[in-house]
Order: structure tokens, then C-alpha cells, then sequence
């Protein structure tokens, strides 16, 4: 900031909320390898996955094996070229898109919800644009981190103040929420507000505001559960799981059972035979397929990769050069971890059926691009890292761990 | 971070390492859970969706079919459609309860109007919510394509998804009765019970191993464990050595004989003596299996291998035939007999003829017990047991059908007393089978080789393939060949003038035989009774060249009972037309236009089958020439439907008392006339 000509520096204060500005020397810098390896990993091993839990279905349906082999074949090649793509791209580049995505997003949602969306499985989901299917709600979560972190940002030190610093986001947040909840996707929608409370609290929103919010939205919520009839019912079937194996708890029972059935080593890649009996096999329960095949061994495995990309992502977060970057890196890595745990929670049937995608590994394009752009922004930040100074204040204990790795 | 203050900076890291530190927590949770899942409840998981994976074996092979020698389907397994719903599928994309019992309203009321079922209960099962519900089982090919239009996007603005049609096999016997206690049935579970059905059980089943696979969520069988794919898991087809245009002839004679004589049963077996294979076997009274539930125990038998009986002068056949075997008889001299009376220790033994001395020859065509008993005593009785058990009696004779009787010949389990050689020698105090008979004459037939009889030619896989094969198996030699020639020629003078088979002579052929009326003993006193008897005839032709023997066996007829009489006609009915039927041209000098005997229904029957046995049309009752139209019964008194039936030229068979309920053949079907008609009569409420 220092070395910018003060004219300069006043300009970019004013329009954007970015102490550090491009810096060509800087961006070109190392990205993360570990981070970077994780993603490619949990693509490839996506890819894999996704055949040996849709063969069954692609045969049964489309008389191809290979059916979904190939499309997220093509949809990994895409997300590597967008990955690598955007981890070249200084980020802060990206604030000047901020508005646009987000008013794209929003519109998309709307039109999802206005009557053009396609539907599947019982939601409005999809918009189809020509051949292809996207999905709305997985771009508007990347698009709020987007906006949140640049709010935030801009707002610094404002944050604290309710009419300023919360209640903007929380509309905004809220908005896209409800547009969600419409489709209905109920999953979306709670991963956006966890986003939105992370970010917030991260950038120091009083957390009497943020408590004295989430009392009432958990107490709307368990109101939305219990009044609305089909979701009480499956509230009901997840609690009472045996009872209702045969209708409403069919699924997350099958899934439970594919995890079962693998024990510690599980069965082999490509073994598994719960994908017969499973729904959605190859996409939101692709976890439990993992679970079958390959063990309680590979699912440790599989959760101690997100939890390294989280790791990673903090450590990103905690070395980026600027507020913007720390908050658009925590707020990846956020979501990249509430994605994993939610989907190995509905799995594991903690929590009630959602409609949640295991981020790299699920079949999705939308799911798959949209979280490799994600990552490529990650990588771009991780570029700009400093290493943190060794004498700075102590810190807790998993960002500790970061910052050790960190150090040489 | 560069920008800002230190304390902000530090409470920004301990939010961050909070908000880390949760997310921590969470996957720890759902590692842990997951431990709790996989590795200690592991095993139980995997057990239940083992039993998932096996569960609904309703998916079988198809079973083979029993064909006859020419491949006419005798039992055949027919695909019938039947219709289930998995109802989760159903109300995929239905949310909220009320759109989801509305959905469940409107298909059911849809389903039960095409399957005609009550649509509240066709309701009460959708709204179970069960991923598998058999709609209907057994639907017509109306019903399948209507329930088939009901899920076709394309005609229907509502589809109703999640219907499944599946065949289920159903098994179906075109020829009715015929062959009925031979084939036997399947139960609904597909399971062989009787007869061929249950021997061959486990080749028309299809290799029960190969059916274990791997079931779907809807049942179906999604991959098979092994190599085999679902076609080979059909099951084999067998094929019969019967032919089925002289299986016909044989049951309608042996049904007409029961209705004429009113026996209480009767058998026969068509043989070729050259091969041991059987062309046609029947016992009567018969069953329909495609309604074995409507038929009675009894009739389910099948008489000619599980009934045993005191078989009476054809046992003189081999009595002879042993005794020149073992060169204790000179087949030129003569035997002293006694002028019809002869006292054995206490016994005394009579002849129906009253004859003095006579050849071996004669003493088979006059058919003299003291003839017989003399050549007995000679030869001895180890000599005459061994004959006996040298042409196939006292042992199984190996047909591969459930319940088969070997008969007994020491029925004290010791050597027989003078008396009971005497009695053994005209076939007394022993039992044996119709099968055994037509063993033992076969014998005579070819040559003295004791023939295994074959009923099964060949068990094929469905791709044709031929998995076993029967053929001709010689167990034993009964007697030397020129023994058997020379009882040939002897058997011969029964069926001539003087003979006691005259009945059984087949104009244009030489015919080679024995008749029998043998007295039935009386359980309940233990002695033979005066009015009980088992009338036979056993013989072969052309005797030069035998082509085929018959046994023919009447149980207890009422009407008249010396064997010449009554089962000789049968003999010879069954024989003409069977001869005629494989092409053999008389060689004895008569005309075959005055063989043929005008109206005589088993000619009719198989001038009107042959046609229809070389096209592949299922073979039905034929039209026949000289047939009778049978009169309606139903609603009569006994008297006077008998009288009805009489006057039309059929047999009535009665059955309970009261008014005409039911009767078989249905009124107005077309029938040989002499034919039996079946009433049942209940009492009128």
C-alpha cells in the first residue's frame, strides 16, 4: 500500500475495499501445491466414484454403462481448465464482477422458481439453457461468499454496526434463501445461512446480533419442519428409521446400510451392489457408495482430504494480503467443509435427507464447476501469501497447525 | 490481514480458529460415526443387505416342456402376465400428503377399472407405500396391454408410474387328460408332484443354483451369480418315447372297455419289444392336470406301474418258456392233464377245458393250470422262481416314474411249498405290474433279451442341445433266442380257432399272445372271491416280426370277465390301429380292406389325428366318424339321464345321487358312440 503514489491509493479506496492492489510479481507467485493437489485428487477420484455407483442406473436407464461415466468425464476436463484458469487470475480482479454475479445469480434463482426451471426428483432445480443443465443454487453460493467478502470488506470496521453491517447482508442472504427454500432446496438454503454466519462472525459482527438472530431462524425453521406436512413425515421417518425403511426412510436406510455392508476395508472399487438398491447413488449419496467400496478406511481417508482443503483454505485465509482475500478464502473454505459434512451427515443419516452434493466427488456439472472455480480462486489467493510472522498473537489450536506448516 | 490493527487481527484469527475448531469437531463426529456404522456394526449391516439382495425368489426359469416322440407339447410352461407396483416409484415428484393420497385415489380407481378389482382395496394397498404389491396375478394379454397404456407417456396425460408387468409361468396341458396320471402336475409353487413332473423335477426346473443372483429393488434379477445368464436358467425339455396318435387310440379303448365291462380300472402299455420304448401307457380312469384339484386321488394313479395283482394264466408263458430253458420240457411231447381234475397234497386244481394230453402249445392255447403246474413241479421250484425272476418279476422294472411297484413272488419271503409252485406256475399267489407283463412278453418278442422299457427318449437344454439320451439296455437274457422263437410260434395257436384269444386276432397278422382271467382275492375275507376278477391279454405282432406288444389289463370288470373276451378286443382294437397308424403292411394274406372294420372308433380316431399329428397344431379331441352328439343331462333324475345317454348310444357313469349337476363330456360335444359320459348328481336343497 506503502509503495502506491497517493493519488493512486485514494482511488482504489474509494472503489474497492482492497489495500493490496494487483500485483503482477505477486499473483504470478506459488500457489498452495498441497491444496491443489487435494482438489485434482478429489476429482479424479470423483470421476471413479461416479462410474462405479451410476453403472448400474446408467444401464438401466440409458443403456450405456458409461452414461454418466462420460459426461463427468468431460465435466472434471472442464473443471481442471477452469481451476488452473482462475488460479492464474489475481483475485483482485474479481471484485469488478462482484455485482454482476450476484444480480446473475439472483436472476437465475428467479427464473428457477418463476416457472422455467426444469424439474427432477421432485424440485425445480435445473434451468436448462440449451443442452445444458444448471443448477442456480450451487452458483449462489460461490456468488455470496463473493459479495459477503467484498461487503465485509469494504465495510471494515462498519461491520459492527446492526443497519450497516448486518442487516444488508442478512436481506441479501435471506433473499436467495427463500429463493432456494422455493424449489424447494432446503439444503442450499442452510448451507447459504451457514455461510453467511461464518462470514459475519468472522469479520466481527457482534455475536449478540448473530444469536439473537439465530434463535428465531432455528425456531422459523423447526416451525417450517413441523407445519409443513411431507417434511414433517420425513422428520418423523429419520427419527423412527426402521419403521419406515420400506417408504420414507428408504433411502437414507439403504445408504446407512451401503456404509454398513463395507465395514473396515469395504468390498473393493467397483464391488459395491448397494448402487441397485440405493437412489441417487452416483450423486448426493455418492458417500455411501465410498462407504460400501472402499471401507470405513477410505471414508477416514476421505474426510481427513476435506479436512486438509479446509486447513489449507484457512492458512490461505490467514496469509492473503487483504481483508477481501482472508474473507473470500474462508468463506471457500467454509464452504467447502459444510458441503462435506452435511452430505456425510444425510448420509450417515445425522441429519434428514437434503439435497447436497459431496463437493469434487458427487456427479453434477454444476456442482463440479462451480466448486473447481471456488478452488481456483483459493489457489489464487494462496499465491499471495506472506508467511506469517513468527511474533505474532497466539492462536487456536487447528489454525496453529496451519501456521506450523506454514512456517520454514 | 496486512491492514488491520493488531487487536482486530486477533480476534479475527480466534473466530476463524472457533468457527475451525467446530468444523473440526463435526467431521470427528462424523468419523466416529461412521466407525460406529461400519466396523462394529459391520457384519449386521452386511447380513441385512445379503438378504435384501436374496429376498423375492419369485423370479424362476422357465421349466421345460414333455413333449412326444414326434414333439408334440404334452406339458408346456406358458408365460402369463402378472402385474406389481413399487409405490414409492409412483409418487416420485409428488409432494404433501394431500396431492400424494390424491394421486393414490386416482390410480387406484384407474388400476381397478382395468384389472376389475374393488378400487377401495386396490387403494388400502397403494396406500401401504411398499416398494413391491402385486396387483394382479394371472392377467389376459387385454389387461397387460390396458395396464401398459396406463404408464405409456405417450397416451396417457397422466402416466402412472411404477407399474410392472412380469410373467410368471403357468403350466398347461393341451391334451387334457391325455397321458394324465403319466406326466402328473405342478403345484402353484412349481413344484413337480406327480408323475414325470415330479421324477424330472429338478431338469424341467432348470438348475436351482443358477437361479441365486442378484435382485433389484423391484425383484428382478439383475445379475446372476456364475456365468449363467437368464436364458439358461430355462429348465430342459423332455421327450417322451410315447407317440402320441397310440396313446390316444389306448385310452379311448381303455376307457370304452371301462365303460362297457364297467371295470373298476384298467391299463394298458404299447411296447416296441425291439427297443424297450413305450408308445403309449394309460391307466383309467384318468385326470385332467390342468385342474388336478378337481380330480380324485384315486384316479391320479397311474395303475399301470403302482397297481399290483394276481396276474393268472400269462404267467403259463413263462412257466413254458423257463421250463424249455432249463430243458426240463420237451416242447414236442405230451403232458398227461388229469382230464381237468388234479389233486396236489390237499388242494384240488381244476382246468376249464377238460383235456387229457397235451403239447406245450396246446396246453397255452387251451390254457390248462394242470398243463402248467405239471411243467412246474418238473423244472422245480428254484427252476421256475428263477425263470420268473429272469423275465423281470419280483423287481422294479426301472421306469423312471414316482411310486413304481416291483410286485411280489415269494409273498412269504420263502420258497413256495409244492402247492404254491403249482400256483405261481398259472400265475397265483404271486403280483406282479402291467408294466412287468409287457417286459416279460417283450422278451418273448425279441429274441429272449429282457429289455429295460424306456419311457423317456431324450432330456434336450432349450438351445436343443441334447443332455442325456436314452437307448436301448439289455438287463438280462430270459431265455435262449431259439426258446423264445419257438414260445413265438406256440403263442401264436391262442389267438387261432380253438385258442382261448380268438378275440384278440388281428386279421392280416399273425399275433402272439396270452389271455388271463385271473380271480382277485377278497380283502376282507382273504379268499379268492367268486366275482372278482382280472381279465387280461398280453401279446405281440406280427409274430414273425414283432413290431409291438400290448398288455392290456381290466380290473374287475362287472360284465362278463374271462380275458379272451374282454381284453382280447381291446387288444386287438389298439393293436390294428397302431400297426396301421406306423405304416406296418399286413403279411398274413388278408385284404387290409377287410381288416378295417366299419365304425370302429379307434380306426376313426387315428384316420382323423394323422393329419393333424404332422402339422404342430395342438392335438384336440378329434371328430369322429359314427360319433354321437352327447345329450344335456343336467337337471335330470338319475334314471333318466341314463336312459337319455343309453338311448344315444354312450355309457353312463354315475356318480352321488340326486339330480344331474355336472356331467363329462360337456352336452353337445361329439363323441365316439359306446363313449363314457360322467354324470354327478347332488341332492336337490
Amino acid at each position: 500500500m506503502q509503495l502506491l503514489p497517493p493519488n493512486v491509493r485514494k482511488h482504489i479506496e474509494f472503489v474497492a475495499p482492497l489495500d493490496a492492489a494487483p500485483d503482477a510479481k505477486r499473483a504470478a507467485a506459488a500457489m498452495d501445491p498441497v491444496m491443489w493437489a487435494v482438489v485434482v485428487g478429489l476429482i479424479g477420484f470423483g470421476v471413479v466414484m461416479v462410474f462405479s455407483a451410476s453403472t448400474v442406473e446408467a444401464t438401466m436407464q440409458h443403456h450405456d454403462p458409461q452414461f454418466y461415466l462420460k459426461r463427468q468425464v468431460a465435466y472434471a476436463i472442464t473443471a481442471l481448465v477452469v481451476l488452473f484458469g482462475l488460479s492464474r487470475v489475481d483475485y483482485h480482479r474479481l471484485y469488478k464482477f462482484t455485482y454482476p454475479v450476484l444480480f446473475g445469480t439472483g436472476v437465475l434463482l428467479l427464473a428457477c422458481v418463476a416457472g422455467f426451471g426444469h424439474s427432477g426428483g421432485g424440485a425445480t432445480r435445473w434451468l436448462a439453457v440449451g443442452p445444458v443443465h444448471i443448477q442456480p443454487a450451487e452458483i449462489a453460493k460461490l456468488a455470496l461468499v463473493l459479495w459477503l467478502a467484498y461487503s465485509l470488506a469494504k465495510k471494515a470496521d462498519r461491520v459492527r454496526t446492526f443497519a450497516v453491517g448486518f442487516l444488508p447482508h442478512l436481506l441479501v442472504a435471506g433473499l436467495f434463501m427463500l429463493l432456494c427454500m422455493k424449489q424447494p432446496d432446503f439444503g442450499s438454503a442452510i448451507v447459504l445461512l451457514l455461510l453467511t454466519f461464518t462470514l459475519l462472525f468472522v469479520a466481527g459482527a457482534r455475536v449478540g446480533y448473530i444469536l439473537g438472530f439465530l434463535i428465531p431462524a432455528a425456531a422459523f425453521a423447526a416451525a417450517a419442519i413441523r407445519f409443513k406436512q411431507y417434511r414433517y413425515e420425513r422428520y418423523l421417518a429419520w427419527l423412527d428409521m426402521e419403521a419406515h425403511k420400506q417408504d420414507l426412510a428408504y433411502q437414507p436406510f439403504q445408504s446407512v446400510m451401503s456404509f454398513g455392508s463395507g465395514g473396515t476395508w469395504g468390498v473393493g472399487l467397483g464391488r459395491g451392489l448397494q448402487t441397485l438398491y440405493l437412489p441417487e447413488a452416483h450423486t448426493d449419496f455418492v458417500s455411501a457408495i465410498v462407504g460400501e467400496e472402499l471401507g470405513f478406511v477410505g471414508i477416514a481417508l476421505l474426510a481427513c482430504a476435506y479436512l486438509l482443503l479446509v486447513l489449507r483454505g484457512i492458512r490461505a485465509a490467514l496469509r492473503a494480503p487483504d481483508d477481501y482475500g482472508t474473507y473470500i478464502a474462508f468463506g471457500i473454505a467454509t464452504l467447502f467443509g459444510v458441503q462435506a459434512l452435511v452430505n456425510f451427515c444425510v448420509a450417515l443419516s445425522l441429519l434428514p435427507t437434503k439435497g447436497l452434493t459431496l463437493p469434487f466427488v458427487s456427479f453434477g456439472g454444476s456442482s463440479l464447476l462451480v466448486n473447481a472455480a471456488a478452488a481456483g480462486i483459493l489457489l489464487s489467493i494462496s499465491r499471495q501469501g506472506d508467511p506469517v510472522k513468527a511474533d505474532e498473537t497466539p492462536e487456536p489450536a487447528p489454525v496453529a497447525s496451519a501456521r506450523a506448516e506454514a512456517a520454514p | 490481514m496486512k491492514n488491520l490493527d493488531a487487536k482486530r487481527a486477533k480476534y479475527m484469527r480466534m473466530r476463524m480458529g472457533v468457527l475451525a475448531s467446530a468444523m473440526g469437531l463435526a467431521l470427528g463426529a462424523v468419523v466416529s460415526s461412521a466407525y460406529r456404522v461400519q466396523v462394529e456394526d459391520g457384519p449386521v449391516w452386511r447380513e441385512t443387505a445379503e438378504k435384501q439382495r436374496q429376498r423375492r425368489m419369485h423370479v424362476e426359469s422357465k421349466r421345460g416342456s414333455i413333449l412326444d416322440r414326434n414333439g408334440t407339447v404334452v406339458a408346456v410352461s406358458v408365460e402369463v402376465p402378472s402385474v406389481s407396483v413399487d409405490v414409492v416409484e409412483m409418487l416420485r415428484g409428488v409432494d404433501g400428503e394431500p396431492k400424494q393420497t390424491a394421486t393414490l385415489r386416482d390410480a387406484a380407481a384407474r388400476i381397478a377399472q382395468i384389472l376389475s378389482l374393488d378400487a377401495n382395496q386396490t387403494f388400502d394397498k397403494l396406500v401401504t407405500r411398499r416398494r413391491f404389491i402385486w396387483l394382479k396375478r394371472r392377467i389376459t394379454g387385454d389387461e397387460a396391454a390396458a395396464v401398459r397404456d396406463l404408464h405409456d407417456q405417450k397416451k396417457q396425460v397422466q402416466p402412472i408410474r411404477g407399474l410392472k408387468i412380469e410373467g410368471e409361468g403357468h403350466r398347461y396341458y393341451p391334451g387334457r387328460e391325455l397321458l394324465g396320471p403319466v406326466v402328473g402336475f405342478v403345484a402353484p409353487d412349481g413344484a413337480g408332484k406327480d408323475g414325470l413332473e415330479l421324477s424330472f423335477d429338478e431338469e424341467l426346473r432348470g438348475r436351482t443354483e443358477d437361479v441365486k443372483g442378484i435382485r433389484d429393488s423391484a425383484g428382478k434379477l439383475v445379475l446372476s451369480e456364475g456365468s449363467a445368464t437368464a436364458p439358461s436358467l430355462a429348465g430342459h425339455d423332455v421327450t417322451l418315447t410315447v407317440d402320441e396318435g397310440i396313446q390316444h387310440v389306448a385310452e379311448r379303448e381303455i376307457s370304452a372297455a371301462m365303460g362297457t365291462y364297467e371295470t373298476r380300472g384298467a391299463s394298458i402299455v404299447v411296447m416296441d419289444p425291439t427297443t424297450g420304448e413305450i408308445l403309449a401307457l394309460a391307466s383309467s380312469p384318468g385326470y385332467n392336470p390342468n385342474d388336478y384339484g378337481e380330480s380324485d386321488v384315486e384316479a391320479r394313479r397311474d395303475r399301470v406301474i403302482t397297481d399290483r395283482f394276481e396276474p393268472g394264466s400269462v404267467m403259463k408263458v413263462f412257466t413254458v418258456a423257463s421250463a424249455l430253458a432249463a430243458g426240463t420240457l420237451n416242447p414236442t411231447e405230451s403232458i398227461y392233464c388229469e382230464h381237468g381234475n388234479f389233486r396236489l397234497d390237499n388242494v384240488t386244481i381244476h382246468d376249464t377245458h377238460l383235456n387229457d394230453w397235451l403239447t406245450p402249445t396246446q396246453i397255452l392255447a387251451k390254457s390248462s393250470n394242470i398243463g402248467a403246474l405239471k411243467i412246474a413241479l418238473k423244472m422245480g421250484e428254484p427252476g421256475l422262481y428263477a425263470g420268473f425272476r429272469r423275465f423281470g418279476f419280483g423287481e422294479p422294472s426301472g421306469l423312471p416314474l414316482p411310486g413304481e411297484a416291483s410286485g411280489v413272488l415269494r409273498p412269504r419271503g420263502r420258497p413256495w411249498f409244492d402247492v404254491e409252485t403249482a400256483n405261481a406256475s398259472f400265475g397265483q399267489g404271486i403280483s406282479v405290474t402291467t408294466m412287468q407283463l409287457a417286459t416279460a412278453m417283450s422278451a418273448i418278442a425279441n429274441g429272449g433279451k429282457l429289455l429295460e422299457p424306456q419311457l423317456v427318449k431324450r432330456v434336450t437344454d432349450e438351445h436343443g442341445a441334447v443332455v442325456r439320451e436314452g437307448a436301448a439296455h439289455v438287463r438280462r437274457e430270459a431265455v435262449p433266442q431259439h426258446v423264445a422263437k419257438l414260445l413265438s410260434e406256440m403263442l401264436t395257436a391262442v389267438t387261432e380257432d380253438g385258442g382261448t384269444g380268438v378275440e384278440a386276432a388281428v386279421p392280416g397278422f399273425h399275433v402272439a399272445g396270452k389271455t388271463a382271467t385271473a380271480q382277485k382275492v377278497d380283502p376282507a375275507t382273504g379268499r379268492y372271491a367268486a366275482d372278482k376278477y382280472t381279465a387280461s391279454f398280453v401279446g405281440f405282432l406280427p409274430a414273425e416280426r414283432p413290431r409291438l406288444v400290448v398288455a392290456v389289463v381290466l380290473d374287475e370288470p362287472m360284465i362278463g370277465h374271462y380275458g379272451g373276451d374282454l381284453a382280447g378286443p381291446v387288444f386287438r382294437r389298439v393293436a390294428e390301429a397302431s400297426l396301421r397308424y406306423l405304416g406296418v403292411v399286413p403279411q398274413g394274406g388278408a385284404k387290409l380292406s377287410d381288416v378295417t372294420r366299419a365304425g370302429d372308433p379307434a380306426d376313426a380316431t387315428l384316420a382323423a389325428m394323422k393329419p393333424q399329428l404332422q402339422g404342430p397344431a395342438p392335438v384336440m379331441l378329434a371328430p369322429v366318424a359314427d360319433g354321437v352328439a352327447v345329450p344335456d343331462a343336467a337337471g335330470l333324475a338319475a334314471r333318466d339321464a341314463v336312459r337319455s345317454l343309453v338311448s344315444a348310444g354312450l355309457v353312463p357313469e354315475i356318480e352321488g345321487t340326486g339330480k344331474v349337476v355336472r356331467q363329462v363330456p360337456m352336452p353337445q360335444s361329439v363323441v365316439a358312440k359306446g363313449s363314457t359320459v360322467r354324470i354327478v348328481l347332488e341332492p336337490s336343497s
